[in-house]
């Protein structure tokens, strides 16, 4: 993971970037908001951690810039212990976790790993069901034969994997795969359904999607 | 004289004549009101030179008891549906009609090709007017047939194209893309299938 830390305070800079290098992360580091911004628009990060209190440009100001631009990279910010409003308002402006100063370094690299975990072992590329074959990347489908998937077919048979044999209705489905927002009703997520269940027959896949038009559907081998 | 002998013209009439009895079949559904099986229907006699280099191939005698009796698609047609379930239709029509019997299926549907080749094909016994290698009159012919849809169809005609190059940069690649593209068309395939069964459904309710 590809990390960029900003942190006024020269020592705890220091400490931090050298840990988290020791764990096997590249690490950038600058001193202000402003510089945060410039190398953000530059570099590819995975992770920001921004102190609040910084000179030129805070921590804050910094995260809505970016936010505002359309950059949705994982942001941590380091808050003052006594600042609830920091918590709150860094929640609110876009940041995705905090730490409070003093924090331990252990509990940071562990926020690292967690986060890392959620990000490349949660969402696989490539996921076995029963006599099925999932390859989310390519939206292929495999089990005798293969097939390809569209978006939607794809996150919703994911979605029926994870969940494989409980009862999910279709606004539930519905969510998953469009989120709020979009125009899709339940008819798209039954359409969806006939598609799958056509494309698991069509490879001579034995797994089926149980439920009637409406819902709810359960996936069993 | 050719690899066929003298059965060459005898060849020829047998593809028209059931050219024509499948044509009759589509006929007869269009009459009863049924949407008609087939979106086209195409038939060759396997070039001589082509049915040599077969023999060759599979290691057969070059003798005209090999081109018509070990070699079963000296006859062929090609019959190409709008949809998958067409195919069934057909099959459902051919495996019933009283003019032939069918010796083999090999559905490559179901069981693509690592490829990526879809089609059905099946190898007709068909009992015609004529004497047959063997000397028998009326006498027995084999007829492959292989059915297809539009989409499976036009992705031979693509793969076929690239088969016969003699420099593809990259075939690695090339196959790669083939069997994705040959996947979405399957896809396409399915999915024309339950908008079609959809409605269907709906206009019944």
């Amino acid at each position: 993971m590809k990390i960029l830390l900003a942190e006024d305070e020269v020592q705890l800079a220091r400490v931090l970037k050298m840990a988290m290098a020791t764990s096997g992360y590249e690490v950038d580091t600058v001193d202000n908001g402003k510089k945060v911004v410039d190398l953000a628009s530059q570099n590819a990060y995975d992770v920001m951690i921004l102190d609040i209190m910084m000179p030129v440009k805070s921590g804050l100001e910094a995260l809505k810039e970016l936010r505002a631009h359309g950059d949705q990279t994982y942001v941590i910010m380091l808050t003052a212990m006594a600042e609830e409003d920091d918590k709150v308002n860094g929640l609110d402006a876009g940041a995705d976790d905090y730490l409070t100063k003093p924090f331990s370094l252990k509990e940071l690299l562990a926020r690292l790993r967690s986060l890392e975990r959620r990000t490349k072992d949660y969402q696989k590329d490539e996921m076995d069901f029963n006599d099925l074959h999932l390859n989310s990347g390519e939206q292929v489908l495999e089990s005798h034969n293969s097939i390809s998937l569209s978006r939607e077919e794809t996150q919703m048979l994911q979605y029926l994997i994870l969940n494989a044999g409980k009862e999910l209705s279709a606004d539930d489905l519905r969510q998953h795969v469009w989120g709020d927002g979009d125009e899709a009703d339940n008819g798209d997520v039954w359409i969806n359904i006939c598609y799958l269940r056509h494309k698991l027959e069509s490879i001579q896949s034995q797994t089926h999607i149980d439920g009637e038009k409406g819902g709810p559907y359960t996936l069993a081998g | 004289m050719s690899i066929y002998g003298p059965y060459e013209d005898t060849l020829n009439a047998i593809l028209i004549d059931v050219k024509q009895r499948i044509e009759e079949l589509n006929n007869r559904q269009v009459v009863a009101n049924q949407p008609k099986l087939y979106e086209h229907l195409i038939g060759r006699v396997k070039t001589p030179t082509s049915m040599v280099e077969k023999c060759h191939r599979k290691n057969y005698p070059v003798t005209t008891e090999a081109a018509l009796r070990q070699c079963r698609d000296a006859i062929g047609l090609r019959i190409v549906c709008n949809f998958v379930s067409d195919i069934s239709r057909c099959l459902k029509l051919v495996r019933q009609a009283d003019w032939c019997t069918v010796v083999k299926e090999k559905d490559y549907i179901t069981n693509a090709k690592p490829n990526g080749y879809r089609s059905y094909h099946l190898i007709l016994d068909v009992v015609e007017p004529y004497q047959d290698v063997d000397g028998h009159l009326p006498g027995h012919f084999f007829v492959e047939i292989q059915l297809r849809t539009i989409a499976m169809d036009s992705w031979a005609s693509l793969e076929h194209e690239i088969k016969y190059k003699h420099h593809v940069k990259d075939p690695e690649r090339i196959s790669k893309e083939l069997k994705r593209c040959a996947d979405q068309l399957a896809s396409c395939d399915v999915q024309m299938q339950t908008i079609r069964q959809l409605v269907q459904e709906g206009e019944s309710e």
